[in-house]
């Protein structure tokens, strides 16, 4: 409580407190960022630009909605990046090589996500492997598993236009008149809010945000720790496989063995958010604005003339400030 | 209870969808193994027969035997090969064992195939190596038994000298540059009538893979010799990657009449290329962009759903692709890219056996470029251009 009397003018502030200081300044790093973009490229200040960073947005927002479940625990899910290009090539494998209907393609695509997710929960709360090792060997099975489903070709979903390219609109609807409506942005918007509700008002949300405080008082108070652990590797499963739907409607193309780095960007967007690395608290509201940061990151930076690799170094750079707050943070705590 | 009979029923319903998937799967996996297995028992037959002809006929009439390991059976390019070669195979009357790993990491797969066409002791190897590490030591067998091995595809890199007799492969230097040369044809207009700088962007999927960067350097060279032809000077982007800069030999310059800029994503990942296709095409003067390879291609088409900015018509930006695919394909139809090149499997399954057969024979054989098409809206359905292209 040292925090609240350490506080200034502006963190003691009633409205700033009820919003919380670290979604503050994402919000306001976010606008400095859209500012920068726009001074410094003409192009970017556009709507082929919004559409250019939903279609980044959603399947990182998803991926980063389901790691927020597993850090608040105090674990992390490094198998997100790679299971989503895993499941989305095993879902668009069935569609476009065995013939089988879309709604098939899609439902295993989120079966495949809950089973890994399952699969991964039990691993860290029964046996008691640390999440990091854990999802660490799911990741190198399901990358392995992605490649063998498709004989080791690339895979595409049907592609927009086409009877069965439905799911792509889903996410981007095209109108009569040829304008094309960011449609998915509704369907994250729904997922933050009812998965928001969840972590808050609900006693499994609440229970694994407890898990994440003090697992030691948590088991003591009487609640099943293992059970609302796997519940929530589960829950990133089940985002992971949405992701996969997100992702496979936005581009064109899956290689087998890809998707790894992509969940660095989830964890990392989780983490520019105020989600805590070491558990215990996070929002998903967070959550959203952090992944914001970084695919505009992402989609902004190659067009001010940067190259690839520079990119990359600013990227890692802001990470590196977004976790050197939370240390701060919790240290501050303690 | 209930809640027990809800858990009951989720696992059930958990148990059923996995042994869905692993359903998909394993009909995979058993037709995987049974083809390797048709083709094993096939080429132990073949071996068979081929050992009693070597004693019976091989005076009178010099019946040939090939092995050929590829990198792959069940994607459409191999087939496509395999074709290429059944039909040279019948041809010119030669026996020919096709086999390949099930998936392209599977090295060691490959290597056991590989000794298995080398015990067969047939006339000569076709090879499209995945690690050359790998089967060094069966090279020097080949090598000491006398069995001639042919590359093709990416053929054999790195492999020791005298060990490969030829290489049956695309000359992806040649194949950028037949792409250089036809988007030329439909913006040599508007070079010569620009007032200020135009732009030419290039997607390239990294800096490292020598083909990908061959077929780059090859639309860089031959589209920097085009316009200096024309009267024009010529730069590169100064954001354009150091390795295409320096292996296309074009000074940097941003003032050029014509600049080409290079854009290679820091890893190969979807959504990078698009974000790069995207940086390429939102600038005003971009009158072309070519993607070097089916990776960068999709980049582009990813960009343009956004951007809808290619096309062939007033003002529109030339777009020119490499390899087929069903995205690349569907934009090459419906006019978002200028045309795509292909390479030719077929032909490169033709000439394979060719070559094959000539160093069995004892001549003299040397690499062979197999060639590559300019396929566009017009001309993707004819036969010999169908044949090559593969969604």
């Amino acid at each position: 409580m040292t925090n609240k009397k350490k506080g200034n003018a502006f963190t003691n502030n009633p409205i700033v407190r009820a919003i919380g200081v670290q979604k503050i300044v994402v919000v306001v790093v976010l606008i400095l960022l859209l500012v920068f973009f726009s001074v410094k490229s003409t192009s970017f200040w556009s709507y082929a630009s919004l559409l250019s960073i939903m279609d980044y947005t959603y399947y990182l927002a998803f991926l980063g909605i389901g790691v927020t479940f597993c850090l608040i625990t105090g674990g992390v899910d490094l198998s997100i990046g790679t299971g989503m290009f895993c499941y989305a090539l095993a879902g668009g494998f069935l569609i476009t090589k065995m013939d089988l209907p879309v709604i098939v393609g899609i439902l295993v695509t989120l079966a495949m996500g809950i089973v890994v997710g399952l699969a991964n929960g039990l691993i860290v709360s029964k046996g008691g492997h640390a999440p990091f090792l854990a999802t660490l060997c799911t990741m190198m099975i399901v990358r392995g598993l992605g490649a063998i489903i498709t004989g080791g070709s690339s895979i595409t979903w049907p592609i927009a236009g086409t009877p069965e390219g439905w799911t792509r609109n889903l996410f981007k609807f095209t109108l009569p008149s040829g304008t094309k409506v960011p449609l998915g942005f509704l369907w994250v918007l729904l997922a933050a809010i009812i998965m928001s509700l969840f972590l808050n008002k609900t006693r499994p949300g609440r229970y694994i945000i407890a898990i994440g405080s003090n697992k030691e008082a948590t088991r003591l108070s009487g609640i099943n720790v293992a059970k609302y652990q796997t519940l929530a590797y589960l829950i990133c499963g089940f985002f992971t496989g949405l992701a996969a739907l997100a992702y496979s409607s936005a581009f064109q193309s899956m290689t087998p063995g890809g998707g790894g780095g992509v969940e660095l960007n989830a964890i990392g967007g989780a983490i520019i958010g105020g989600t805590s690395m070491s558990g215990g608290s996070g929002t998903i509201a967070g959550t959203i604005l952090g992944v914001f940061i970084m695919s505009i990151l992402q989609t902004g930076l190659p067009k001010v003339g940067l190259q690839a690799n520079y990119q990359q170094i600013i990227i890692g750079v802001v990470l590196l400030v977004a976790v050197y707050i939370d240390v701060l943070k919790n240290k501050k705590l303690s | 209870m209930k809640k027990k009979l809800l858990a009951a029923l989720i696992s059930v319903a958990m148990v059923a969808t996995l042994l869905a998937g692993c359903g998909g799967g394993g009909d995979e996996a058993e037709t995987t193994t049974e083809t390797t297995d048709t083709a094993e028992t096939e080429e132990t037959a073949d071996a068979a027969e081929t050992e009693e002809t070597a004693d019976a006929d091989a005076a009178a009439t010099g019946d040939l035997h090939l092995e050929i390991v590829s990198k792959g059976l069940q994607h459409a390019y191999w087939q496509a090969v395999l074709n290429g070669v059944n039909s040279k195979a019948e041809e010119l009357g030669v026996s020919v064992n096709f086999v390949g790993p099930d998936s392209e990491s599977n090295i060691q797969q490959q290597v056991q195939q590989l000794e298995t066409a080398l015990n067969a002791n047939p006339s000569a190897i076709g090879l499209a190596a995945l690690d050359t590490n790998s089967v060094m030591d069966l090279l020097q067998t080949a090598v000491d038994s006398g069995i001639p091995i042919v590359g093709f595809d990416s053929g054999v890199p790195g492999a020791p000298e005298g060990a490969i007799v030829a290489n049956c492969s695309t000359d992806n230097l040649a194949a950028g540059a037949t792409a250089a040369d036809e988007v030329y044809a439909l913006i040599s207009d508007r070079i010569a009538n620009a007032e200020g700088t135009v732009r030419i962007g290039v997607v390239a999927q990294d800096a490292t893979s020598e083909s990908v960067v061959n077929r780059g350097v090859g639309f860089i060279t031959e589209m920097g010799k085009l316009v200096t032809e024309a009267g024009k000077t010529v730069g590169m982007a100064s954001v354009s990657n150091e390795r295409y800069v320096t292996d296309s030999a074009i000074e940097v310059n941003d003032e050029a009449d014509v600049v080409i800029e290079v854009r290679v994503p820091a890893s190969v990942t979807s959504e990078l290329s698009a974000a790069d296709a995207s940086a390429i095409l939102e600038q005003e003067d971009t009158i072309a962009i070519y993607g070097s390879n089916e990776h960068s291609a999709n980049g582009i088409i990813t960009a343009n759903e956004n951007l809808n900015k290619c096309g062939t018509g007033e003002g529109q930006v030339v777009a020119a692709g490499f390899d087929s695919g069903a995205s690349i394909m569907n934009a090459v139809r419906s006019g978002v890219f200028a045309g795509a090149i292909t390479q030719a499997p077929v032909a490169m399954g033709e000439r394979l056996v060719e070559t094959l057969v000539a160093a069995a024979n004892g001549e003299t054989v040397e690499d062979i470029d197999t060639g590559c098409q300019w396929y566009t809206a017009e001309n993707m359905d004819d036969p010999e251009i169908a044949q090559n292209l593969y969604e």
